[in-house]
């Protein structure tokens, strides 16, 4: 008896997977064979390729001959921006989450500090989006890779700080200690030790910083008009222009989602950490 | 010990000077903007506090705010709900449990904005596949983007479908944690399902409950992308947020001294929010 009804639970979980599954992956499958249709089968419903409708690579071919140099300088700035702006917020915040984590601060106590970069995740990107406006236009730097670096690296800086900080705690001391006793000094140890040791979780947090980077919108499209649009800002320019083009618009989206949820999916074990700031081990 | 005690500052200090640049400077001197009057992007007088005061007797604000708070309602409580349902089906040892984790990962890295369009093309009124589906389940046109309401169940939509993996995610690294003994213990003393997670799941789990609650609200509060890229605010101002509504009024229309006024107002709910949430889960980040 129970086993039959275990045979039951049994299906029925299979069957919340199935319905999951499906309603996770269909927009993703329907951008990509949106952008494989002829725009006659566009508006026709079909969803089978090859037995519904005929896969065609134009759309793409098209895309990239009449719009190439745009998407090209979109990928390339969506790039930069995301790699200096992770990399310049886990330098930043491996140091201080070292910091954090090894070192007793009488002035300002630890637990006060890392308070203090949590509650930046509560700050509404609104609330500093028109100053930075301003000063990024008494700069001279609007429509620059640099602006937009020094934004996204400000927005990802505290997950860097407090995620870095759990995971230097985690690591043994002793190995530090002793090099202290050897006459190592604490920026060597970092150096030498610490940092060697946590390279995992260092890459890792990069990755998630990289994510948040990339998918960025409203700062990009505020900050930038052309030359510095990063791929989010460049999707967005065109719907506009081109109306209900929906082949042509999910080869853009295709390429703006693609290389986050890939680069994602290599620090699952990271991730529940990375979402929450370190609130929750995973 | 002195010398130590310099040396631990350089890991800090760099950190806490790039956020004194980059975001006390800038909200420090918003509020000036939120105080001024601003004529082509610079400051000419005071306001005094008129830019605040405009807001209470603004329709379009209170509009904005009205939609706010219906998403957020919406879209916290059936994401928190959904993922919670989730991991609790899910909160037991089975195969490719790992592999549909990391399935469910992949909404919460797509660029929201990129999913707006996605959605267009998902919710398009002639023959989009949302529509086809419900025409089969027996169900007329629906006007996803040409009517207030089922507007705001769209962008409430995409915004579900991209979070409940958040609130699933975490749940279930949270009931994971729970050890197999306390249930073990609870069986014994009753078989019934319900106490077990009324009394025994419920409450160890509510710190991260909690956690993913607080989350989700702030980050409902500042939407922008999907609606800006979904309906572009519309059917007329019907599904404008407060974020967008900052953004038109301070970087189309460029009356910066209000939008300043109008983006503290949203400051001051999200650090409420989060004020709240320091109080109550200070522990989990000891």
């Amino acid at each position: 008896m129970s086993k039959k009804r275990h045979g039951i639970v049994e299906i029925l979980l299979w069957i919340v997977v199935v319905i999951v599954v499906l309603w996770v992956i269909s927009p993703f499958y329907w951008a990509v064979i949106t952008s494989f249709k002829k725009p006659s089968d566009v508006f026709r419903l079909s969803s089978i390729p090859w037995i519904q409708f005929q896969p065609t690579l134009n759309n793409w071919q098209t895309e990239f001959n009449q719009r190439g140099p745009e998407i090209t300088r979109g990928l390339l700035n969506s790039v930069t921006i995301a790699v200096g702006a992770s990399v310049l917020a886990v330098f930043l915040g491996s140091l201080a989450g070292y910091g954090l984590a090894r070192h007793r601060y009488t002035k300002w106590r630890n637990q006060s500090m890392s308070f203090w970069f949590l509650s930046q995740r509560f700050l509404p990107p609104a609330a500093t989006v028109i100053p930075f406006f301003l000063l990024m236009k008494s700069l001279k730097l609007l429509d620059t890779q640099i602006a937009l670096i020094l934004v996204n690296t400000t927005f990802v800086m505290p997950f860097a700080v407090l995620i870095m900080r759990d995971m230097f705690k985690e690591l043994p001391v002793e190995l530090e200690e002793a090099a202290w006793v050897d006459g190592c000094s604490r920026w060597q140890s970092f150096v030498r030790i610490a940092l060697p040791l946590a390279a995992p979780a260092l890459v890792a947090t990069v990755i998630i910083c990289f994510a948040f980077a990339w998918n960025e919108f409203l700062f990009a499209l505020v900050l930038t008009y052309k030359k510095a649009s990063p791929m989010t800002v460049v999707i967005a320019g065109t719907e506009h222009t081109q109306g209900v083009q929906f082949w042509y618009v999910s080869t853009r989206l295709l390429l703006a989602i693609i290389p986050p949820t890939i680069l994602a999916l290599t620090v699952q074990k990271y991730i529940v950490r990375g979402l929450t700031m370190g609130a929750v081990k995973g | 010990m002195k010398k130590r005690r310099e040396k631990g500052n350089v890991f800090v200090i760099p950190a806490i000077i790039w956020i004194f640049v980059f975001t006390i400077f800038p909200l420090v001197y918003s509020f000036r903007v939120s105080i001024s009057r601003v004529s082509y992007g610079k400051i000419t007088g005071l306001a005094g506090l008129s830019n605040y005061i405009r807001m209470f007797g603004d329709y379009r604000f209170w509009g904005t705010l009205r939609f706010t708070l219906i998403f957020v309602l919406i879209s916290v409580v059936a994401t928190t709900f959904l993922g919670l349902g989730l991991a609790l089906v899910f909160n037991r040892k089975m195969r490719g449990l790992k592999f549909f984790r990391s399935l469910l990962t992949m909404p919460l890295f797509t660029a929201p904005v990129a999913l707006g369009y996605l959605g267009v093309m998902m919710f398009y009124e002639e023959n989009g596949p949302v529509n086809v589906l419900l025409k089969y389940l027996g169900m007329g046109k629906v006007p996803w983007l040409s009517h207030p309401w089922w507007a705001t169940l769209a962008i409430c939509m995409v915004d579900v479908w991209q979070w409940t993996p958040f609130a699933f995610i975490i749940l279930l690294a949270g009931l994971q944690s729970i050890s197999d003994e306390i249930y073990e213990a609870a069986i014994i003393d009753t078989s019934s399902g319900w106490a077990v997670f009324r009394y025994i799941t419920l409450p160890l789990v509510s710190p991260v409950l909690g956690t993913v609650l607080m989350l989700r609200l702030v980050d409902a509060f500042k939407v922008f992308d999907v609606p800006f890229s979904l309906t572009s605010g519309g059917p007329g101002t019907a599904t404008r947020t407060l974020t967008f509504y900052i953004y038109t009024q301070g970087l189309r229309n460029f009356d910066l001294g209000y939008a300043s006024a109008m983006a503290y107002f949203l400051l001051a709910i999200t650090m409420v929010i989060g004020m709240l949430f320091f109080r109550r889960y200070r522990e989990l980040y000891e």
